[in-house]
């Protein structure tokens, strides 16, 4: 399953996953994963080598037998590359080394599970068969000792579930990514500087402004206000669901900037919930000129650019063609 | 509706999740259109102040009662650098961070009773409460 590349991936998701050596060390004492852990799976080292290969084409009949991981190895090639990866990723289970470049090796395999979208539940159940394959192996050949079974399985699992751990967090961190990266392109979508009229500029605002939407929509308002030489602007926030003394003072900047690019800012759609709360809170918008509705807005941009709107009477509607005659 | 909520804060877009956690309770305890607003914003600004001066901690959601009145209680939680005179953090316009430095005049405005303590290298702990009309 495994394939090793991207290994500047892997040591952003360490730094991500803030997987130092000491937090290393935590994880292994929450699982109680001491040297004689370590000794135990030395002495596994040599039987893992002789079984290897029989474990590896048992692993692969198992994951060809269903159709939800056979489709990950249509491509014999792959077939064969990924065996040989996924051999060695069983083999450093035993080699006795558990330490930064073992986390990496391991985080290295997630990345490259959650880049195919392989389900985690695939992976953890391919990890129970390879477990049960193992566990087949050590019982035939301690069966002269069986008691040292248990604990060498034991300290097998604990390595196990090390891994475990780290290939879920990979894909929650790589999911987390690309939660953000989405929010990144609904943030640049969703700021339009509209031209109404000529000189007037509408700017609807829609869901909620954090430090950086307010940053990006202030320089988008600014070069829009040089490109379209605008002397008004409509800033709606009807659809801004909550506006604390942070938004309220990104509002202020922005108006401020704009009034230095030579344009008025008017702020329309102010909710009576809203009004309430900046005025409890203190928020002085005095020096803003703020309107109730949208309505309103363009109504008072349109004065302040000498704009007469006339009502003709009787009203020219013009007739849908089926209603027509 | 007992049970209270812990939303931890480590990034603006937590801000927003504690506000809506808070707006969502405050309208299951029978708070007018208006409190929900006035609740979100103290939300609003005390997770900010986590974020902008300790970087991470926690808002805590509480439903509570008192004979008959019914209320909720925020409580902001951080183990950041704490704040050494809170005569001036309490104070209209004080700011350390060129924000409009109405953050915690701000919140202690909209709720009906606010205590605040914070221990110089200990971190800060908000405990804020708005009750039904």
């Amino acid at each position: 399953m495994g394939e090793p590349r991207h290994s500047s991936t892997t040591l952003a998701l360490m730094q991500e996953l803030a997987l130092t050596e000491e937090e290393i060390a935590r994880r292994k004492a929450f699982l109680e994963f001491h040297d004689e852990d370590v000794q135990r799976l030395q002495e596994l080292g040599g039987l893992a080598q002789q079984y290897a290969d029989e474990v590896i084409e048992d692993f692969y009949r198992h994951l060809l037998a269903f159709d939800e991981s056979r489709r990950f190895f249509t491509d014999p090639a792959v077939l064969a590359r990924v065996k040989a990866a996924q051999r060695d990723y069983f083999l450093r289970l035993t080699r006795g080394v558990y330490d930064g470049a073992y986390v990496e090796d391991r985080l290295r395999i997630g990345v490259a599970h959650e880049r195919i979208n392989l389900p985690v539940a695939l992976y953890v159940g391919a990890y129970g068969f390879y477990l049960r394959a193992v566990l087949r192996r050590v019982q035939e050949a301690y069966q002269h000792r069986p008691a040292e079974v248990l604990p060498l399985f034991v300290s097998l699992l604990k390595v196990v579930f090390l891994d475990m751990g780290l290939a879920i967090e990979t894909y929650l961190a790589q999911r987390e990514r690309t939660i953000r990266l989405q929010q990144e392109a609904i943030r640049e979508l969703s700021t339009p500087v509209l031209p109404l009229r000529e000189r007037l500029l509408l700017l609807p605002l829609i869901g909620a402004i954090d430090a950086q939407r307010a940053q990006q929509l202030t320089a988008q308002l600014l070069h829009s206000i040089r490109a379209y030489r605008a002397k008004v602007v409509v800033m709606d926030i009807t659809g801004v669901p909550a506006v604390d003394s942070a938004v309220a003072n990104h509002f202020i900047q922005t108006v401020q900037a704009a009034r230095l690019m030579g344009a008025t800012v008017i702020v329309s759609g102010l909710s009576p919930e809203v009004a309430h709360t900046l005025v409890r809170i203190g928020v002085d918008l005095g020096m803003v000129h703020t309107v109730g509705t949208l309505q309103d807005g363009i109504e008072a941009a349109e004065r302040l650019l000498g704009y007469t709107v006339q009502k003709l009477e009787p009203p020219m509607l013009v007739p849908h063609p089926e209603e027509g005659q | 509706m007992d049970g209270e909520t812990r939303v931890p804060i480590c990034r603006d877009s937590d801000i927003i999740l504690a506000r809506q956690q808070g707006r969502a309770l405050a309208a299951q305890l029978g708070f007018s259109s208006i409190d929900q607003t006035l609740i979100a914003t103290a939300i609003s600004e005390v997770a900010r102040n986590i974020l902008l001066y300790a970087r991470q901690g926690e808002i805590i959601l509480r439903p509570v009662s008192q004979s008959e009145k019914k209320g909720i209680t925020v409580i902001a939680r951080d183990e950041g650098p704490g704040i050494p005179d809170l005569t001036l953090a309490l104070q209209n316009g004080y700011s350390t961070s060129n924000s409009l430095g109405l953050g915690l005049p701000g919140a202690k405005r909209l709720m009906d009773e606010f205590a605040i303590v914070s221990e110089v290298g200990k971190g800060t702990t908000v405990t804020m409460t708005k009750w039904t009309q």
